[in-house]
């Protein structure tokens, strides 16, 4: 819908968007206060309008109605909105580890990391955005694949002691639930492994004796048990979004956040 | 582009109706009853429990951006604030979105003012650590560690990251309430949490902590539409037993609109 522009010209729209948003966020701080309610809601109605309408109006052979050629503008909208949070959150960061350092509290010289890391990784990104070398390259990588991902890497793999101590607590026979969860559990796993099948693999393979066989039995859990338990779930789930998504469009719930309903 | 199918508009289109009803019933003063959640009783204990240790409460709103849950979390959140405020308790809100804090800075900020405490309200505990999950799980883990909360409250949209988080509070002994709509994640919080809200209760917690008109009748409304969707089901359980399987193909059938079906219907003259 909208075509992309070069050259100088694209400075001019940038510097024009910018002016056009100052201008925009002047005009609302000159609102009275009575008024941004109201006018918050009937943004939110009409954003949640377009997008309802863009959902629901009838489409053609090529699935696509009068609306839909400008989602995907409406969608880079909110990714520039979302681009001005991430200052936001830097800044949150940032003021939260300054005062630390300046307060000396306990653990400040891990705000002094957190900033060598900041300060390291960005400048490191962008040499090799712009002055792409093979020096570059190696000093980004070293902070990004050898720090960052490696790090991520830990956090992830810590995931499996976790596990064990979470699944000790809750399969330790307290109860008849606990006993139900061990006993199925078991049966999943050995049903799983090539050991565990490797025990009922004497069973036919068919008729009625296969049903036995333990991945049988696994199967029949997680389909007939498991799969019809977490439907239900999502069942609920979907109703209470559509429920709570309407009060919102409609803004009917003002209370929970906000001050008082409207 | 993802479109409604016209089962889709119509029965999308009744049930918001019925829940739209519900809730403008409520709102005329009709009077709803709604049963006891056992998690979200714990949490007035939980938030006495800090305040009696004299230790801060944790909250988390996951990894979700601006969406329904993480909206209907931050509901929650901030009725535990309040209550906490009333206590004259901290509540720390680590945050992995920055398009979240915010509006979860001012969540807290409006909770706090609301039980007329805006006074210990500190912006810096609502504070951003970083958008990469692993490294905000190991950011929450770190302030679990640091500031040994007595509670906290985990509500939202969870990953891997929820075990770590759940299982660090599970280590310094906090009571620990969860709620998410992740399924995948549920049993990690059932294994390592006091009390888990699961499902659909998760969007029931705020009507169930404020009793406000609107948020009652809503779900009221949720509960009218998940009895006909209970019936939808075992009906169509019956018509496929039963040798009627055009009733599923009705639903399936993206392009297939109703009244073409109507008409292709046997012994409508289709």
């Amino acid at each position: 819908m909208f075509r992309p522009v070069q050259g100088p010209a694209v400075w001019g729209y940038i510097i024009g968007a910018l002016v056009a948003s100052g201008v925009i966020f002047f005009l609302l701080t000159l609102i009275p206060g009575r008024f941004r309610k109201p006018l918050i809601a009937l943004i939110t109605f009409l954003a949640g309008l377009f997008y309802a309408l863009e959902f629901f109006w009838p489409t053609g052979r090529d699935d696509t109605n009068f609306l839909t050629p400008f989602i995907d503008p409406a969608g880079q909208m909110a990714q520039v909105l979302q681009a001005f949070a991430l200052g936001l959150g830097v800044y949150s960061l940032v003021s939260v580890h300054l005062r630390s350092i300046a307060r000396q509290r306990s653990g400040w010289g891990f705000s002094v990391v957190l900033f060598a890391a900041l300060f390291a990784i960005a400048i490191s990104g962008l040499l090799n955005a712009y002055r792409p070398n093979r020096y570059n390259q190696n000093v980004f990588n070293f902070f990004f694949v050898g720090g960052l991902q490696a790090l991520d890497s830990t956090m992830f793999s810590i995931i499996a002691f976790y596990i064990v101590s979470a699944a000790y607590r809750a399969f330790r026979i307290r109860s008849v639930e606990a006993t139900i969860l061990l006993s199925s559990a078991f049966i999943v796993m050995l049903g799983q492994v090539a050991l565990g099948q490797a025990l009922t693999n004497w069973l036919p393979a068919e008729g009625f004796g296969a049903n036995l066989r333990v991945e049988n039995i696994r199967t029949w859990i997680l389909t007939r048990v498991n799969s019809p338990a977490v439907l239900a779930v999502d069942f609920g789930l979907g109703m209470g979004a559509l429920a709570t998504a309407l009060r919102l469009w409609l803004s009917l719930e003002r209370g929970s956040y906000f001050d008082r309903e409207l | 582009m993802e479109h409604a199918t016209w089962p889709a508009r119509i029965v999308l289109i009744v049930f918001s109706a019925i829940i739209v009803a519900a809730v403008l019933s409520a709102q005329r003063g009709r009077k709803l009853f709604i049963r006891r959640i056992p998690g979200l009783t714990a949490i007035d204990e939980a938030v006495g429990r800090a305040t009696e240790m004299g230790r801060p409460i944790l909250s988390s709103v996951g990894l979700g951006g601006i969406d329904i849950i993480t909206l209907q979390a931050l509901a929650i959140i901030s009725s535990v604030a309040q209550t906490a405020a009333r206590y004259g308790n901290r509540v720390l809100l680590p945050i992995a979105d920055p398009v979240v804090l915010p509006v979860a800075e001012d969540a807290l900020r409006e909770a706090y003012t609301a039980a007329g405490r805006s006074d210990i309200f500190h912006a810096e505990d609502v504070s951003f650590l970083s958008e990469r999950q692993f490294a905000y799980a190991a950011g929450v883990a770190g302030i679990i560690n640091r500031e040994k909360p007595a509670s906290l409250f985990l509500f939202g949209t969870f990953f891997a990251e929820s075990l770590i988080i759940a299982e660090n509070g599970n280590r310094i002994g906090a009571i620990q309430v969860a709620g998410t709509p992740s399924t995948t994640q549920i049993p990690f919080f059932i294994a390592s949490c006091d009390y888990v809200i699961i499902g659909d209760e998760f969007y029931a917690a705020t009507a169930y902590l404020t009793r406000q008109p609107t948020l009652l009748g809503s779900l009221v409304g949720q509960d009218i539409v998940k009895g006909i969707l209970l019936a939808l089901v075992v009906l169509g359980v019956l018509l496929l037993s039963f040798g009627q399987p055009a009733v599923f193909n009705f639903f399936e059938d993206k392009n297939l609109a109703l009244m073409q079906y109507f008409r292709k219907m046997p012994g409508t003259g289709g």
